[in-house]
């Protein structure tokens, strides 16, 4: 199951931004190296939104240990 | 709640083919969101976009319609309803973006040349919808008899479209807002 981080900052704007979705990205390739969460079968996908700006910028999860 | 910027919600023309009734129908609907006070809206022609066809998904994006989707807090899709179905370019263009998608709102246009203005290919559409994490509302735009709906310059020849498009575009523009609010304020931690 994915953890919290520390929040993120918006490039754009340099406030906090808003985690308001985990979308699990199962299109992800092996060799990707990328953390495969084995709950999920894929990548979970944080989404984070700038609450001045109102973009939206992603990043991998942590899986949990 | 964040109401300075204005609500940006482009319409994506599903279609690419020749002499497409739908074309009619994105101006009309494009033409009435523009009239709405706080929003912000393009016509987006997937004609105009020349995705190839032997590969898919993120793989193909197009930079343009990626920065459009990006921006946008609600989508306003026009498709037709071919053989009970949605447009392949379509979903192939949709499959180009994913993150982008994530908890904005989407309206549904459906048009058809039959009496039942496209309602199967909204029941199509709706599951692929929420896969993309598009959030769907519960009013939908549907267009019967499309060939005779407007005359030859474009011009709509049946009014009470007027109004109904009006309850479809209200409920979208306030679920774009809320959406918006949820995006930048409400956290899922």
């Amino acid at each position: 199951m994915a953890t919290t981080r520390e929040k993120m900052i918006c490039p754009d704007c340099g406030v906090e931004m808003n985690h308001h979705a985990d979308k699990v990205d199962y299109s992800a390739e092996p060799e990707d190296g990328a953390p495969v969460d084995p709950a999920f079968g894929g990548i979970v996908e944080e989404a984070h939104t700038c609450p001045s700006c109102g973009r939206t910028h992603t990043r991998r999860a942590e899986a949990e240990a | 709640m964040s109401v300075e910027r204005p609500i940006f919600i482009p319409v994506i023309l599903g279609t690419t083919r020749k002499g497409r009734a739908s074309e009619n129908v994105a101006r009309f609907v494009h033409t009435e969101l523009r009239k709405r006070e706080g929003v912000e809206t393009l016509l987006v022609d997937i004609r105009e976009i020349n995705l190839p066809t032997d590969d898919a998904g993120e793989a193909i994006k197009d930079s343009g319609f990626s920065a459009t989707v990006s921006r946008a807090d609600g989508l306003l899709i026009v498709t037709p309803e071919y053989n009970h179905g949605y447009p392949g370019m379509l979903k192939h263009l949709l499959d180009t973006n994913l993150k982008e998608y994530i908890h904005k709102a989407v309206g549904i246009c459906a048009v058809s040349a039959g009496g039942f203005g496209g309602t199967r290919v909204i029941e199509n559409l709706l599951p692929v919808m929420r896969e993309l994490g598009l959030v769907t509302i519960f009013w939908d735009g549907n267009f019967s008899g499309a060939q005779k709906l407007f005359d030859k310059d474009g011009k709509l020849l049946d009014e009470s479209y007027v109004k109904r498009l009006d309850k479809f575009l209200k409920e979208l523009i306030w679920m774009s807002r809320v959406l918006r609010y949820g995006r930048e304020n409400v956290s899922l931690d």
